[in-house]
């Protein structure tokens, strides 16, 4: 049984080192050896050069920084409120305030950032309807942080609330019991306790914005800043193209997001003692009162700014005869979704191929996170050191930069097969980048499993591996389950690695959307992102009702 | 064991893909047009091909990318400039089809042809509170101010050979116009699309530079804009469409090249609102005959690409 833990943790280190590896061993040599990619191993270092030669690169690395600075900021203004209210107070309509905030998860960033551009910009959807424009707010720095802000603002909304849910209920009632009064308790006990949860969100945010494309591809050419991520797509994708300028800066965003990760780890695990105290908590809000109404009043204030607002103008786009007519019920037509619904259109096998690429990336990476997170949570010896850092790995690329790695590993004269110009490399692009949420969500599930649970099973005879199977697994599986359905909606969208690797005659949602903007009808590309968006949310919600049924939540994980 | 797995699962599909009767086409340009050749030379031939559709920037990059390992056979690119380019490089394939005949000598050549071709125009949105325009020099006036829009030579194949065009035609007063332009806030927000978005909004008023056929199809389907060609002249583009050396099929190719430039192929391009290449094909809209056209020599331009473009990032970009 030894043996069974071992063979499993070469497997799973061999397909780390393949997916994630392998790609970043390519950039660093690219970075170094300009002319790597053929075959040479010449002039190292000179690519460094640029650098110091021309001063866009970090101009591009100054802006990533500021804008993700900005972004946390802005995370905090929108989420920490409600967050706060939510986890402390009962807010009516909880349930269904937590469901509103999900959907900008579901909303594609670059759609997203273009329905902000039609609504905001000089004769844009809010002139059409209250005689003004936000053009020059829009196409800013602080645009450009308040459109990625709304993409991320519910993260810090969900660990807040859930932070304070659990020490606000436990530690706080310890803290009145012993004579403290309701906002000595707050700002003595429930805060500090909950800062460690709320800081781990607040990087993630910072490392989500300093790898987010969608939005600054969409508002950064109007806005005339670059930042890292688009100056690399930049970089590959106009001819001639300059790969160790690429190489170079996607190390760059790496150091960013490698430092962000690392300092959310230490933080996160320094915590880990209190959430393990594993027993049930009677949560005791308080009620609202009075306030119940400014309260509501606030969370319809960001569900409309968060979810309406992106969510109307994709819709109403979609079935707009011409662009040029405007708001008006003589422009409405909805003929530019007949191009999608023709049998055997293009856009119905992007759907497909989409479908199925996020459906096999969902349950390879819960494979393969399920089995890494069980190393190195309960693995012995070397293989769990060394998978401990493995593990890391995955969450230290940003999209971009892995497929700039797989770009070169793939194409490159070392490798004895090729992927590229396959639905494969697509395949593998997803699993490495999306890997790090099954293996963060199967790390903190297991490390809330008592190890006591293994021994006891272990005590009435059964082995390791039979431990494992019905023991361990399926306490696992409601938050593997969640985060396949996280993996699943995002892979279903994703924009960045499609658009540089997939092959001539494989269209995925992502590029066929973004291809309407760049060289077709902007209504075609949101009729597709409204279903799209349909389809996803509508797959989530059955899989979730499901999931309610067997009595568990698949967002409680 | 989940490495194989996944690895099968990606060879199987590498089978799939790779299958001896497909040709892998690279275009620039209107993706409806690809596909719409794409189905009528299948349906003909029983060949499947596979299209990758991008700007001009992308198709070339991608090339340049798989330069040790090609995917294409057959590429359009929308910038003439392109395949002088290549074919200085060694990398195409000598081939003359003989649907070729009716294509003025100016737009073929012993390794590349030309599919279709478009001219550089200015844009205007009709119910924008700027007045009409009638030369590229108009949009330098106050009227103008932040109200219009252009797409990047960087990624617009079109655009460049606008910016080298009018470089031809008057020396540096190009580049003052261009600077003129950008003090005027000319924003570059990317390829085409990009650029004439803002315009049917009317965010923008004008877009300097668009590729017509475009507009010409929007302003069909009722979008209140108007293809405006200076008189003082403009830049055609003519799209050239290549065979690459490197291809494994190359009489599949030839047939497919042979298809796009057949009654039936001509037909689909006119259909886009672009000129035909074929003469003896009737266009939707205005013909080369009709527009005073810039004459540019391609080979020496397509030699000075980078260096235009470095100009025009500084002159307008990065200003």
């Amino acid at each position: 049984m030894l043996r069974a833990q071992s063979v499993l943790t070469s497997l799973a280190a061999a397909a780390l080192l393949v997916l994630v590896g392998l790609p970043v061993l390519f950039i660093l040599l690219q970075a170094v050896f300009p002319q790597f990619a053929r075959g040479s191993f010449d002039n190292a270092f000179a690519s460094l050069a640029i650098l110091t030669d021309n001063d866009r690169l970090l101009t591009q690395a100054r802006n990533t920084l500021g804008l993700a600075f900005s972004v946390m900021l802005g995370c905090l203004i929108f989420g920490l409120p409600i967050g706060v209210l939510r986890g402390l107070f009962k807010v009516p309509g909880a349930r269904v305030w937590d469901v509103v905030f999900l959907i900008p998860f579901l909303i594609p960033p670059f759609i997203a950032a273009i329905a902000w551009m039609m609504t905001l910009q000089p004769r844009g959807y809010l002139f059409q309807l209250a005689g003004f424009d936000l053009g020059h707010f829009l196409f800013s720095f602080t645009g450009v942080a308040f459109v990625m802000t709304l993409n991320l603002f519910p993260l810090v909304y969900f660990a807040v609330s859930r932070a304070l849910e659990m020490v606000g209920g436990r530690f706080a009632s310890a803290a009145r019991v012993h004579g403290a009064r309701p906002l000595q308790a707050f700002f003595l006990i429930t805060l500090p306790l909950s800062i460690p949860a709320i800081a781990a969100s607040l990087l993630i945010v910072f490392a989500m914005s300093i790898e987010e494309f969608g939005t600054p591809a969409a508002l950064a050419s109007r806005t005339g800043f670059e930042v890292l991520v688009t100056g690399i797509y930049t970089r590959l994708s106009d001819w001639p193209i300059d790969l160790s300028g690429a190489a170079l800066g996607s190390v760059i965003l790496m150091a960013m997001v490698l430092a962000a990760y690392i300092l959310q780890n230490w933080i996160a695990t320094r915590r880990s003692y209190i959430s393990q105290t594993g027993k049930p908590s009677d949560l005791d809000k308080a009620d609202l009162g009075p306030w119940r109404w400014p309260v509501l009043g606030l969370f319809t204030l960001v569900a409309l700014i968060g979810v309406v607002i992106p969510l109307a103008a994709i819709g109403v786009t979609s079935v707009m005869g011409t662009i040029s007519g405007g708001l008006n019920w003589a422009n409405f037509d909805t003929r530019h979704y007949e191009p999608i619904f023709r049998a055997g259109s293009n856009a119905g096998k992007a759907l497909l191929t989409s479908g199925w690429l996020a459906f096999m990336t969902a349950f390879a990476t819960a494979i393969i996170g399920g089995v890494v997170a069980y190393i190195v949570v309960r693995g012995t010896g070397r293989g769990r050191v060394v998978m401990d850092g493995l593990s890391v790995l995955p969450n230290a690329i940003p999209a971009i930069v892995l497929a700039v790695g797989i770009i070169l590993v793939w194409n490159s004269p070392y490798m004895p097969v090729s992927l590229y110009g396959t639905a494969g490399i697509l395949l593998i692009a997803y699993i490495g980048i999306l890997l790090p949420y099954p293996i963060r969500y199967a790390v903190a599930r297991l490390r809330q499993i008592s190890g006591s649970l293994d021994d006891a099973a272990r005590v009435a005879g059964a082995d390791q591996m039979q431990a494992l199977r019905h023991i361990i697994l399926p306490l696992m599986a409601p938050s593997l389950i969640a985060a396949m359905m996280l993996v699943f909606a995002i892979a279903s969208r994703e924009l960045v690695a499609s658009i540089m690797l997939a092959p001539a005659g494989l269209r995925t949602v992502g590029t066929f959307v973004f291809a309407q903007f760049e060289q077709g009808s902007v209504q075609t590309g949101m009729a597709m992102s409204v279903i799209a968006i349909t389809i996803t949310s509508g797959i989530l919600l059955a899989v979730n009702l499901w999931l309610s049924r067997q009595g568990s939540s698949a967002f409680s994980g | 064991m989940i490495r194989t797995t996944v690895f099968a699962a990606s060879l199987g599909l590498a089978g799939t893909l790779a299958h001896a009767d497909t040709l892998t086409f690279y275009t620039a340009g209107p993706g409806g047009l690809a596909d719409a050749l794409a189905e009528a030379f299948q349906a003909e031939t029983g060949i499947t091909v596979n299209v990758f559709q991008g700007t001009t920037g992308q198709v070339m990059a991608r090339l340049e990318a798989e330069e040790s390992n090609p995917q294409a056979d057959v590429v359009v690119s929308a910038s003439w400039g392109s395949a002088v380019d290549m074919h200085e490089r060694g990398l195409l394939m000598e081939y003359m089809s003989p649907n070729a005949q009716a294509v003025p000598d100016d737009l073929k050549h012993s390794h590349y042809t030309a599919q279709g071709i478009s001219a550089l125009a200015l844009v205007w949105n009709t119910q924008s509170d700027a007045p009409r325009p009638s030369e590229w020099s108009d949009l330098t006036d106050e009227a103008y101010r932040d109200l219009v829009t252009m797409p990047d030579p960087a990624q617009s194949g079109t655009a460049f050979d606008l910016v080298a065009g009018l470089e031809a035609a008057m020396g540096e007063e190009a580049w003052e116009l261009l600077a003129a332009l950008a003090d005027n806030d000319m924003i570059v927000p990317g390829p085409n699309a990009a650029a004439l978005n803002p315009v049917l909004q009317g965010a923008k008023a004008v877009v300097f530079g668009a590729v017509d056929y475009i507009s010409y199809g929007q302003a069909a389907s009722g979008e209140t804009i108007e293809v405006i060609v200076p008189e003082s002249g403009t830049v055609i583009a003519p799209r050239p469409m290549i065979i690459l050396g490197s291809t494994i099929q190359p009489e599949a190719a030839q047939q497919f090249v042979d298809f796009v430039l057949s009654d039936a192929g001509q037909e689909l391009v006119a259909a886009t609102w672009m000129m035909p290449a074929r003469a003896d094909i009737e266009g939707l809209r205005p013909g080369i005959d009709d527009l005073a056209v810039i004459e540019v020599d391609e080979d020496a331009v397509s030699a000075r690409r980078d260096e235009i473009i470095a100009r025009f990032n500084d002159t307008v970009i990065n200003r």
